[in-house]
C-alpha cells in the first residue's frame, strides 16, 4: 500500500516535474513495488488518454484575427460604456442647474404677480388701466370721462332728479 | 446617488430670503395716503358761509379746464392713509361718505354713500399728481365733487 505522498511523487514524474535524483529513486521505487508500479501505469494511461482525445477545437479564422476582434468588441463596449456615462452626466448637469433657475424663475414669476395684486385674483382684474364702473342704484346712472391735460378721471354721477 | 437641487441649504435660504424680501416691499409699499375734498362748484360768487373755503388755486384751475363751471369752494377736507386689504370709510358730510379699498400698485376702489346708499363703486389707479372726481348735479345749476387725491410726500 502506498501513500498519498508517494502517489503525488509518482504523478510529478510522470509530468517530468522532478530532478534527475528524484527521477531516478521514484523510478527505482515504482520498479521494486507493485503497486506503485501499478499505479504508474494507471496514471500513465490516463495521461495518454487525455492528452490523445482531447477535444480540439479549430478557429473558424486565424489567430491574429479572432484575438483582433475580441480587442474590438472590448474597444466598442469600452466606447459605449464612456458615451453612456457622458450622457448621464449631461442630464445631471441640465438637472442640477436648470431646475433650480427654473424654481427661482417660477418664483420670481410668483411674486411680481403677488406684488402686483394683493388682493388676489379679483384684484388682478382690476390693476393697470382698467377701469370699473358700478351704479347698483336704479334711479341712479354714471358716466366717467378723462382729462389727460387736466390729470384727472371724473365719474359723473346722474340721479335722475327733475 | 445625485442630488437633483445640490446646494440644498443654500436654495432653501435663497427662497426663504426672496420671500421674506417680497414680503417686506409688500406692506411697505401698499399703504397708500390720500386726501379727500367735498368741493362745491358754483358760476356766482362766494356766498356768505365761513365754512366755505376757496380751493386751492391750482386744482381749480385743473377743474375749470374740465368743468363748466368757474368758482370752486371746499367743504370738507379729510387726509387718511388706506392700508393694503382694509378698506377705509370717510364721512365728507352728512349725507355723503366714501369708502376706499387699497389693491396695491396705486390701484383703490372707491364706493361713493349717499344717504347711507351706495351710489357709485369705481375702480381705478390713482397716481400721484391725478384727480379722480365723483360729482353729480345741486340746486341752481351748482355741483358737488367728491375730488380724491395722493397726498404729497
Amino acid at each position: 500500500m502506498i501513500n498519498h505522498e508517494t502517489e503525488l511523487r509518482l504523478q510529478a514524474y510522470l509530468d517530468g516535474e522532478l530532478s534527475p535524483g528524484e527521477a531516478k529513486a521514484v523510478e527505482d521505487f515504482s520498479n521494486s513495488d507493485a503497486d506503485a508500479r501499478s499505479l504508474f501505469e494507471e496514471l500513465k494511461l490516463t495521461k495518454s488518454l487525455l492528452a490523445e482525445n482531447e477535444l480540439e477545437v479549430r478557429l473558424p479564422e486565424s489567430r491574429g484575427f479572432y484575438w483582433s476582434k475580441i480587442q474590438r468588441q472590448i474597444e466598442r463596449e469600452e466606447k459605449g460604456q464612456a458615451s453612456e456615462q457622458a450622457e448621464t452626466a449631461a442630464t445631471s448637469w441640465w438637472l442640477r442647474f436648470l431646475a433650480p433657475a427654473a424654481a427661482l424663475v417660477a418664483l420670481a414669476v410668483l411674486v411680481v404677480v403677488a406684488l402686483r395684486a394683493p388682493k388676489g385674483a379679483e384684484a388682478l382684474v382690476a390693476l393697470d388701466d382698467s377701469h370699473e364702473i358700478e351704479t347698483p342704484l336704479e334711479e341712479t346712472s354714471s358716466f366717467s370721462f378723462q382729462s389727460e391735460a387736466a390729470g384727472m378721471t371724473v365719474v359723473w354721477v346722474d340721479s335722475h332728479r327733475e | 446617488m445625485k442630488k437633483i437641487f445640490p446646494f440644498g441649504g443654500i436654495s432653501l435660504a435663497t427662497v426663504v430670503l426672496f420671500f421674506a424680501c417680497s414680503c417686506l416691499l409688500r406692506s411697505g409699499s401698499t399703504d397708500l395716503a390720500l386726501q379727500a375734498q367735498l368741493v362745491w362748484g358754483t358760476n356766482n360768487d362766494k356766498p356768505d358761509d365761513p365754512k366755505l373755503k376757496e380751493v386751492d388755486a391750482k386744482v381749480t384751475e385743473r377743474l375749470r379746464t374740465a368743468l363748466k363751471w368757474k368758482n370752486y369752494f371746499e367743504v370738507n377736507r379729510q387726509n387718511f392713509t388706506v392700508h393694503a386689504g382694509t378698506p377705509k370709510k370717510v364721512k365728507m358730510s352728512d349725507h355723503c361718505e366714501i369708502e376706499v379699498d387699497n389693491f396695491g400698485n396705486s390701484s383703490i376702489e372707491v364706493k361713493l354713500y349717499g344717504k347711507g346708499k351706495m351710489v357709485v363703486k369705481k375702480t381705478q389707479k390713482i397716481k400721484p399728481g391725478e384727480l379722480l372726481i365723483f360729482a353729480g348735479d345741486d340746486k341752481n345749476d351748482t355741483a358737488w365733487f367728491v375730488v380724491l387725491s395722493q397726498t404729497e410726500k
